[in-house]
């Protein structure tokens, strides 16, 4: 299994140089001729790393049709590819590349390191976002924005939620346990996404100070000593802005989104989500959805 | 990179930070898209003059044409307000939704798109939607799931409930707008004055064009006897108001006060 390397990880200060080599005629019509060396360390170890974890291929298309595909059709495919990744980061959910084979790339698997190359490169120049690979070991990708600041938007409409994707992997866990989540177990889920308590992450960077301190003062999430434990251990709450603003339903469809399963695979505690939601109905019998509710941010 | 923008096509971090933001919400209305472009001004060159909505958004789509998506402008069939989304043209399925719902989710939403084309009034009622459960593609799925994935649809602005019916969301009529035209051909309506696709609205009880609500709203402004365009004949529905967002921010009435007022009427 290989490590991650600067090569895979190093998106950031290729893609600043991509950027600036904009004069290059690259229209999406025709096949970039400049190939960035830096870039190419990503999509094969990419490619490497999908290969080494599916020894056992099907034989693929790709083999009984040996002449490559005209270069219209890779930049259509690029095109596609670069839309779904574009609305799987709207909806929030995990960008994993098996699925962006499997629904997009297709029988062109052969070429996806050259397909990728460009749906990065028009990510970057048009929608100034970063398609990276945030974890090799889970194949995940996320978008991630290439513009500074980066901290504003969130206040931009008015007063959104912040790091929505993050706040709700801790609230859906502390809900699903039906207690206090300890910091441990925290980490563990964050570790799913790639974050780690010591590693500054190029979207919520200090991610501890994030969820222990920020979210905390916000009141989305309490974090308090659990008493009587030696070496000291911290557990999180809900905190009363959470439970002001998210309802228990929204945690049940996140749950389902993430673990792509029906919500009422959590039986009991979709039933008390569906309490809630009565209750709520009763208390506000015109109301409509909820200003901030998660699918707006 | 900085922001002289004069020439089509060159897009600045001011766009950029505009597409992601309004990629990221989906659909929005017109007040929070000139507070979005405002923002994005605010944080990249604030000291630029802020570009006509009209202009900065037909510069965006002239370097997205080659991509094949395009920031798209609506209007809400029931209120008149106009919308914005950054859609694929490129579509010629429901691949939008695609990646967000199983297959036999996918096959549900297009029952009830069926429906509700089909209807006179543009809305399908629940019951009949449910009836349908069983004849989808891919998983058995139940009758309570099925209402559960319907209310899924709501809350990612595919549909719109009322009242136990379901009608096509602004945002699903500007995204599928194409897909529509193609997929049911002879079943499509369209509004007479715009020419554009039509799920709700008004028609003429004798001549049998139809009109949006926010298109009645206009041809009619300040006319005391409505007559049909076509055939003359007087109009018998209730012409509604022009949207006015002036107005609305003023009086400060909320949207679901403003539904109940409007009743739609075929």
């Amino acid at each position: 299994m290989r490590t991650s390397s600067p090569g895979v990880r190093g998106g950031k200060a290729d893609s600043k140089s991509s950027r600036t080599r904009r004069p290059c005629s690259c229209e999406t019509e025709q096949i970039c001729p400049n190939k960035a060396p830096g870039e190419e360390g990503d999509p094969k170890a990419l490619q490497q790393a999908a290969d080494e974890g599916r020894p056992h291929q099907a034989p693929s298309t790709s083999q009984l049709s040996p002449a490559p595909p005209a270069p219209a059709q890779l930049v259509q495919k690029a095109h596609e590819l670069m839309w779904y990744v574009l609305v799987k980061d709207q909806k929030r959910m995990i960008i994993w590349f098996p699925d962006m084979v499997k629904d997009v790339i297709g029988s062109y698997k052969k070429w996806c390191r050259s397909i990728l190359r460009r749906t990065s490169l028009i990510l970057a120049r048009v929608f100034g976002l970063h398609l990276r690979l945030t974890s090799l070991h889970t194949m995940e990708f996320s978008l991630v924005k290439a513009l500074e600041p980066e901290e504003l938007d969130r206040v931009a409409l008015s007063n959104r939620m912040p790091m929505t994707g993050l706040l709700l992997m801790i609230l859906s866990l502390i809900y699903v346990k039906g207690r206090g989540a300890r910091e441990s177990a925290v980490w563990n889920v964050l570790r799913i996404l790639g974050l780690r308590p010591w590693k500054k992450h190029s979207t919520f960077g200090d991610v501890r100070k994030l969820i222990t301190e920020e979210f905390v003062q916000q009141n989305y999430l309490k974090y308090q000593r659990v008493p009587h434990v030696e070496p000291p251990e911290y557990e999180f709450f809900w905190g009363s802005r959470a439970s002001r603003e998210i309802t228990k339903m929204q945690i049940m469809e996140f749950l389902a989104r993430v673990f792509k399963k029906n919500p009422q695979a959590w039986p009991s505690r979709y039933r008390e989500a569906l309490e809630e939601a009565r209750a709520l109905r009763e208390a506000h019998p015109t109301a409509h959805c909820p200003r901030n509710s998660v699918s707006e941010d | 990179m900085q922001g002289n923008t004069r020439r089509t096509g060159i897009m600045t971090d001011v766009h950029r930070r505009f597409l992601q933001l309004l990629m990221t919400h989906g659909v929005l209305e017109e007040c929070d898209v000139k507070r979005l472009q405002k923002h994005c001004y605010k944080v990249h060159d604030c000291n630029a003059t802020i570009e006509k909505l009209e202009d900065f958004i037909n510069n965006i789509n002239s370097v997205l044409e080659s991509l094949y998506i395009e920031i798209k402008k609506g209007v809400t069939e029931d209120d008149g307000r106009p919308i914005y989304a950054l859609v694929n043209l490129a579509t010629t399925s429901i691949s939008k939704m695609a990646s967000d719902f199983a297959e036999n989710e996918l096959d549900l939403f297009r029952k009830a798109l069926e429906l509700i084309i089909d209807s006179d009034t543009g809305f399908a009622s629940s019951t009949n939607i449910l009836n349908l459960v069983d004849q989808l593609k891919g998983k058995k799925m139940r009758k309570k799931e099925a209402e559960h994935v319907l209310q899924k649809f709501v809350q990612s602005k595919w549909l719109i409930e009322k009242e136990g019916e379901f009608t096509l969301h602004g945002r699903a009529i500007l995204e599928m707008d194409q897909y529509i035209r193609e997929t049911y051909p002879d079943a499509v309506k369209v509004c007479n004055i715009c020419r554009s696709l039509l799920i709700q609205g008004q028609s003429c009880e004798t001549c049998g064009i139809r009109m949006h609500l926010p298109c009645v709203a206009k041809y009619f402004q300040s006319n005391s006897e409505p007559h049909c365009p076509h055939c003359n004949d007087y109009w018998p529905h209730e012409v509604p108001e022009v949207f006015d967002p002036e107005k609305e921010r003023e009086t400060g009435m909320s949207r679901s006060n403003k539904r109940s007022l409007r009743s739609r009427q075929h």
